[in-house]
């Protein structure tokens, strides 16, 4: 078994050079590049383990004691790139989307003729997508978002990459009740055909139609466009300049490949959907004060 | 009740539902949603219908991922994905992941038997194909990991949670599968038994082994008379074994396993053979008393294997074949 080495590129340089050693010259080498951690030998008993982690933790101690007097960057106040799956932002800016590469499109021979307006030029052979025109239309987008959340509709999230799965799935999730997700292949026929696809459950008491659907990469799901078309479902969708913007009702035109880009856009869509959730339930509120107090004042006639 | 207190109780208790959840374990979450997943069928409609909506008796899906029509499977997955993650931010903060590599090795095995397709299909409510069936696994493997990690380093918390959830998904014919190919343990009866089979060519011979009763030494005797040599009676079907066996070679080949571990006084047998003859008599027999010497004495097991005392000889009489005389025998070789 070979020991543990504090650089163990070099090492495996010198190893890869130096063909012809002799095996003292090697363990000196691996002397050399030893460990200087205390004990490296097997775990026996319970008492070895609650040593190995009391050595851990008073390392981590040491590392957070002394953090304090380092830079003012702590874990909080540092980017890391899981915030925009896990923290996303409220509203999206230009800068944000051109770090997201959301304005990559595709190659301009693939350009559809359709989507000149949203085009910003062609640069190294690929289609630039005009961001001034994206920030408009995604901010359109979310406020169809919240008035739909505001009104208790279903919004649908779909985004069939493995890399969107996670994505789509927190967007669903910041809507509670009324989030739903498709991570993985969309069912041609889940709505033309939900008789079927729904066997088990009373069709009549449930109602599948969503009231929004949010699709992420729509060059995989034309199946589920055609079936939100049929439903009269409204869509949003993100475009990519190889797709005519005309598929859907809403369209945003950015990077359809890019996951960043996906997480900002689903970001902004989930938490306008959020607010509209939350606004739903203050009118609710709202509209019961005013029916108690109706209620009342009809009763204070019949009295009087 | 009136409609406003309706709602404000709905808004409160929604709103502390919340952080409250979170609070209490996720672990604990996630194992009562398995559950319920489980037990409830896949869209019961929610309480809350409002007319403003489609027909008012319609109600909305309740679970998130109704629309890939295999809500309970896509459920269940997603809870396992939401444990693994749990579980590993427990594990840090209890200074056990990332592991190094000596730590990891000190790590026992831990194998277990997950359920298999057919079972995993009534749980998930769905076909399990084997793509959906490997999935599963692949996180189960995953939990399970985690589970031997804390199980060894004896964080308790951590590891009861996460094998609460770890056993809704193993098999019930766990512990058959992990003793196939083990021998079965022989446990001594209630007067201090053992029952053993030994076999050798076509005989069988069932034995039965019990340690023989030490006389009290006498404690006032000062002259100190040497202890009395004990006695040991071994019979086979019902016979002596001097006059069962009137070879030496026979009762040299029953005794030896007695003589390897020195235990030449201490128990009676008594035995019972069938099939075959001298030869495979007392081969079965010193088989059946290998395996009940190991069954009084475990410590003495890994001697008899080195001594190959507990193997079951598999030599047989090998089969006569066409054009020899025997098995191997050739006919005599004529020139023409």
């Amino acid at each position: 078994m070979s020991l543990p080495t504090l650089r163990p590129w070099l090492v495996a340089a010198k190893a890869s050079s130096s063909s012809s050693r002799t095996a003292s010259t090697r363990l000196a080498c691996a002397a050399r590049h030893q460990s200087t951690s205390a004990s490296t030998a097997r775990l026996e008993s319970q008492a070895d383990w609650e040593e190995f982690r009391a050595q851990k933790s008073r390392v981590r101690t040491l590392i957070d004691t002394f953090s304090e007097y380092g830079s003012t960057q702590t874990d909080e106040s540092a980017f890391h790139l899981r915030d925009q799956l896990h923290k996303p932002a409220r509203n999206a800016t230009i800068s944000a989307l051109l770090a997201a590469g959301a304005h990559f499109g595709h190659a301009s021979t693939r350009m559809n003729p359709n989507f000149m307006p949203y085009a910003y030029g062609t640069r190294a052979g690929i289609t630039v997508i005009d961001l001034d025109s994206t920030l408009p239309l995604l901010r359109r987008a979310a406020n169809v978002t919240r008035a739909v959340a505001r009104a208790g509709g279903q919004i649908l999230f779909i985004g069939t990459r493995p890399d969107l799965k996670h994505v789509v799935q927190k967007a669903a999730e910041r809507l509670g009740p009324q989030g739903y997700y498709v991570g993985d292949r969309w069912l041609p026929g889940t709505l033309t055909n939900k008789r079927e696809f729904f066997r088990g459950q009373n069709i009549e008491k449930v109602k599948v139609n969503p009231d929004l659907a949010i699709i992420l990469n729509p060059t995989n799901n034309v199946n589920a466009i055609r079936e939100f078309a049929l439903e009269n479902v409204p869509t949003i969708a993100i475009i990519d300049s190889n797709v005519d913007p005309r598929l859907v009702m809403y369209p945003v035109p950015a990077n359809d490949e890019n996951p960043r880009a996906a997480e900002l856009i689903a970001g902004v869509l989930s938490i306008a959907g959020r607010e509209g959730v939350a606004l739903g339930q203050t009118d609710k509120i709202q509209q019961a004060v005013r029916e108690e107090r109706k209620s009342r004042q009809r009763l204070s006639w019949r009295s009087s | 009740m009136s409609l406003l207190r309706q709602c404000l109780r709905r808004a409160y208790t929604s709103a502390a539902a919340g952080p409250g959840a979170a609070r209490s374990s996720p672990l604990d979450t996630v194992r009562t949603t398995l559950l319920n997943n489980k037990n409830a069928s896949a869209s019961a409609p929610t309480g809350t219908s409002s007319g403003d909506r489609g027909s008012p008796r319609q109600t909305p899906p309740s679970s998130p991922s109704f629309y890939t029509t295999r809500a309970v499977f896509y459920d269940q997955v997603a809870q396992l994905e939401r444990a693994i993650s749990t579980a590993n931010h427990a594990l840090r903060r209890a200074q056990l992941l990332p592991l190094p590599a000596f730590a990891r090795e000190s790590l026992p095995s831990m194998q277990t038997v997950w359920k298999s397709k057919e079972e995993m299909t009534a749980d998930f409510q769905t076909k399990m194909t084997l793509s959906r069936y490997r999935k599963v696994t692949k996180l189960l493997n995953e939990l399970n990991e985690y589970y031997r990690i804390a199980e060894t380093a004896g964080v308790a918390d951590i590891s009861q949670k996460i094998y609460s959830i770890v056993s809704l998904f193993e098999s019930a014919k766990k512990d058959a599968y992990l003793a196939r190919g083990k021998r079965k343990p022989v446990v001594l009866d209630a007067y201090g038994r053992s029952y053993t089979v030994g076999k050798r060519k076509t005989s069988s011979a069932r034995v039965w082994m019990i340690p023989v009763q030490q006389p009290a030494p006498p404690a006032e005797d000062s002259k100190a008379k040497a202890a009395p040599i004990p006695m040991t009676t071994i019979l086979v079907n019902n016979i002596p074994l001097n006059e069962f066996f009137p070879l030496p070679a026979d009762r040299e080949r029953i005794t030896r396993p007695l003589k390897v571990a020195g235990l030449i006084g201490k128990y009676n047998v008594f035995a019972i053979t069938r099939g075959g003859g001298t030869t495979g008599q007392s081969g079965a027999l010193a088989h059946g008393i290998s395996k009940g010497i190991v069954a009084h004495e475990p410590d003495l097991e890994v001697l008899f294997r080195k001594a190959k005392l507990t193997r079951r000889d598999p030599r047989m009489v090998e089969r006569k074949k066409t054009g020899f005389a025997k098995a191997r025998k050739r006919y005599t070789w004529v020139k023409r």
